[in-house]
């Protein structure tokens, strides 16, 4: 059997985001960043204004709305189960930050840290309930999704919020022509990669997805890793609603209704192992950006946009069918 | 009937078979021995169409097989019952065994179920397990499991039927009576080939014996012309010495654990004993007698129903296997390593640090130090005589023997004074075995553990233990003291278990 040593060096370092299964990572992760780049070589000779600063802009700004969606989903697929709450809990924060603005009159920073404590409240109460009564997190997160839908819609009656005119500032303003969503979001998928792959919570989180059996054996409480991913995911998709407000300039109670197929298909793409245990932040990257960029393609080319949900699925299957290829490739390399 | 000539099948940095020719008769037991590692595996993923050889060929009845996959193998009337169960919990024995060849109603494709039960019955019968046939598989007994993978291969009406290590969850009753069904197929005119690492067993069956050495074929001898040290002698080049490793002596010990009157409904029932340092006490007994639950309870994966557990000497309430681990510096190293020991998937350095993570961060950031983690894996490679080529070898890639030594180090990485180990020479090869024996008396002698030793191998538990718990039926049946001291030979040892067992 060949060794598989880990790699050296702060550039490997960064491809492999996953203290595990370093090598067959770094492979996926090249081949995502090969497959934007050529992305974003064919829509710039493709389109004369993709280049502009406006483009660039917009682009980036969305992409890191997917980043921070597909690590909400992320969080939870590490550790090997999967949430389908994640665009429930962001309608749910949106309305809260709108109650918070709108409604009840607070200063946007108290409103921020509440909208984003209800985040975690409800990633504690999935993971609570799934780890305490021992129901599968298919299940509770489904109810979950439901019960927030439903309280979004009671509440708000299907109005948006209005928010304050300084709270747009994050989400619409740029430094140096980069938005200020999409410097954050790079700061946070960099603390991301490196939790996972140097701290001692990130490092158990990975050992629980990979094997809980072994993992709670070993000391580690599973079940309050199962608990802590649920927050974290909460937090995250707290933090997309809320900079998500702050791009309308409005809270809309309709937000997070498309993330869930977002966060999953993100998620895949970037490389996100769906039974656990393997993650990487510059995949997750890679993956928002390739989305993106098909999204961005299909209008430039006049695509008809009531068919854009079919090449996005294409897209999924085809980043599953690469990965399964390699693998088999790899396992005819042992062989041999 | 079954010939291969000139096996050779080079994996990266093995050659785990090296031109092995070697012919299995009709009506004939033929076992297969070697260490881990020796080319067992391959030559049963040969055989089964599992994996293909670089060279040689597989000759069938006189002509060559090429197969192209595990089904192909089968349709030549070539079966194999292997070592791990694989049966479909969820459903019923009946349909385990007929499975490929379901009766219908006519060419309706509705399954027949009276004829099909009534068919599972027959093989049922045959190996000896007295269930009802629409019995869901996941209520059985890991043994039971064995039996329905055996009826099922007898259904398939095998010309060649390959066992690897069937008895490994069977009681001797149950052992006894697999063998004598296999006499009966032999004697039909059935070839088997009996793959264990159990020489009793070889010797007292088989009627030929192969052994595999490092890719290679050392010989094939008839059994009534070999002993049982010669059989080791040609497995591992080399004779092992069978003595008890030596005197633990620690009667005065300080005391590391109490257990007194410890009950869990259905799964052990008031369990009391002192474990002191310094000492190894065996647990033997069958599968199921309450020897893995009471360690389950000892390290705080369940929770006792009654009873009190004392650790040097205060009174101990372990809440959880983290709790064990920081609290009372409990290890456990698990029953079956693949399943609950090991992140298979993750670089050795994983496994050997997991439960130490905390001590090697840094207090303010909680960084891991990669320096220290390398440093304590390198350590615990050169100490424990792990054979990989590197610390950061994926876990998956070692064999069996080094897989343990990896589950035994994490908890001497985490400095535990407790250590409880269960079966931890299951699936490994004799040197390796010898190797752990070694180990785990050296850090009862030299390092001052108190070790629990969770056993179903006589030979091993009288070799290395310096006292044995004897359980029955959930309860503590018995104790033997003084096994290390040098006045009990093995025989008397093993009479005064086998006292306590019935």
């Amino acid at each position: 059997m060949p060794a598989t040593q880990m790699p050296s060096g702060p550039a490997a370092r960064f491809l492999s985001s996953s203290a595990d299964r370093a090598e067959r990572l770094s492979g996926r992760t090249l081949g995502l960043i090969i497959a934007t780049a050529i992305l974003f070589a064919a829509l710039a000779l493709l389109s004369q204004s993709f280049l502009s600063a406006y483009t660039m802009f917009v682009v980036s700004r969305q992409t890191a709305f997917y980043v921070l969606v597909a690590l909400a989903q992320a969080f939870v697929l590490v550790i090997g189960q999967m949430s389908l709450a994640v665009g429930a809990i962001g309608s749910i924060t949106t309305i809260v930050l709108g109650l918070c603005l709108d409604t009840w009159g607070l200063p946007p920073a108290l409103a921020v840290l509440i909208a984003l404590g209800v985040g975690a409240l409800a990633g504690w109460l999935n993971g609570t309930l799934i780890t305490r009564l021992k129901i599968d997190s298919f299940i509770v997160t489904l109810s979950m999704m439901f019960i927030f839908m439903g309280l979004r819609s009671g509440i708000s009656g299907g109005s948006p919020y209005k928010v304050p005119e300084s709270f747009s500032f994050i989400g619409q303003k740029s430094l140096l022509g980069v938005p200020y969503v999409f410097l954050l979001v790079l700061a946070l998928l960099g603390g991301v990669g490196y939790m996972y792959r140097n701290t001692v919570f990130g490092r158990r989180m990975l050992a629980t997805g990979g094997n809980a059996a072994a993992a709670r054996l070993s000391g580690i409480s599973t079940d309050r890793m199962v608990v802590s991913a649920h927050v974290l995911s909460g937090v995250f998709a707290a933090l997309a609603a809320v900079l998500w407000a702050s791009k309308l300039g409005s809270a809309a109670p309709e937000t997070g209704d498309d993330w869930l197929i977002i966060s999953f298909a993100v998620a895949i793409i970037g490389g996100t192992g769906l039974n656990g245990g393997i993650i990487s932040a510059l995949g997750i990257l890679m993956g928002s950006a390739i989305f993106m960029l098909i999204k961005h393609g299909l209008v430039e080319v006049k695509a008809n946009p009531y068919y854009a949900n079919s090449f996005l699925g294409l897209l999924i299957l085809l980043a599953i069918v690469v990965d399964r290829v390699r693998e088999i490739y790899s396992n005819k390399q042992k062989e041999k | 009937m079954l010939e291969l000539r000139g096996l050779s099948k080079r994996f990266p940095g093995v050659q785990a078979l090296d031109g092995v020719s070697l012919s299995f008769a009709p009506g004939e037991i033929h076992a297969l021995v070697g260490e881990n590692g020796a080319g067992k595996s391959t030559l049963i993923k040969i055989v089964t169409g599992l994996c293909r050889p670089d060279a040689g060929e597989v000759l069938f009845g006189g002509r060559p097989l090429r197969f192209q996959s595990y089904h192909d193998s089968l349709a030549q009337g070539i079966d194999i019952v292997s070592q791990e169960i694989q049966v479909i919990p969820e459903s019923t024995i009946a349909e385990n065994i007929m499975l490929d060849k379901m009766i219908t109603r006519g060419r309706t494709g509705i399954i027949d179920w009276p004829a099909v039960n009534r068919v599972a019955r027959d093989y049922l019968d045959r190996v000896g397990l007295a269930l009802p046939p629409d019995t869901i598989i996941k209520r059985l007994s890991a043994a039971h499991k064995q039996l329905v993978q055996i009826a099922k291969a007898l259904a398939s009406e095998a010309r060649v039927l390959l066992l690897d290590e069937p008895t490994s969850s069977l009681t001797e009753h149950e052992a006894r009576n697999l063998f004598g069904l296999l006499r009966g197929l032999r004697d039909k005119g059935a070839t088997i080939i009996f793959v264990s690492h159990k020489f009793e067993e070889v010797l007292a069956l088989c009627d030929r014996v192969s052994v595999l050495r490092d890719g290679h074929l050392v010989g094939t001898r008839r059994t009534s012309e070999l002993t049982r040290a010669g059989l080791v002698t040609m497995m591992i080049g080399r004779d092992v010495i069978q003595a008890h490793l030596g005197r633990l002596g620690v009667d005065g010990g300080p005391e590391m654990l109490r257990v007194e009157r410890v009950t869990r409904a259905g799964r052990i029932e008031e369990a009391s004993f002192i474990l002191r340092q310094g000492e190894i006490l065996g647990f033997y007994g069958l599968v199921g007698a309450g020897r893995t639950e009471l360690a389950r309870i000892l390290i705080g994966e369940d929770r006792p129903d009654a009873g009190a557990i004392y650790v040097r000497g205060d009174k101990a309430d372990i809440r959880s296997v983290a709790d064990g681990l920081e609290r009372y510096r409990i290890g456990y190293v698990t029953e079956n390593r693949k399943e609950e020991g090991l992140l298979l998937a993750s670089p050795i350095s994983t496994n050997v640090t997991i439960a130490v993570w905390p001590r090697l961060a840094n207090r303010l950031t909680r960084f891991i130090s990669r320096v220290k983690e390398t440093r304590i894996t390198r350590d615990m490679i050169r100490d424990l005589d792990i054979r990989a080529t590197g610390p950061f070898q994926r876990t998956e890639d070692l064999s069996g023997g080094n897989q343990q030594k990896i589950c035994i180090s994490k908890w001497l990485a985490a400095d535990c004074d407790i250590l409880i180990v269960d079966e931890p020479t299951v699936g490994v090869d004799i040197g390796a075995k010898e190797q752990i024996h070694q180990l785990l008396w050296d850090l009862a002698k030299r390092r001052g553990k108190a070790i629990i030793l969770i056993s179903s191998d006589m030979p091993e538990i009288v070799r290395v233990a310096s006292r044995i718990l004897v359980f029955r039926d959930r309860r503590i049946a018995g104790e033997i003291d003084g096994v290390d001291d040098g006045t009990k030979t093995y025989a008397e040892v093993s009479a005064a278990i086998g006292r306590y067992l019935n």
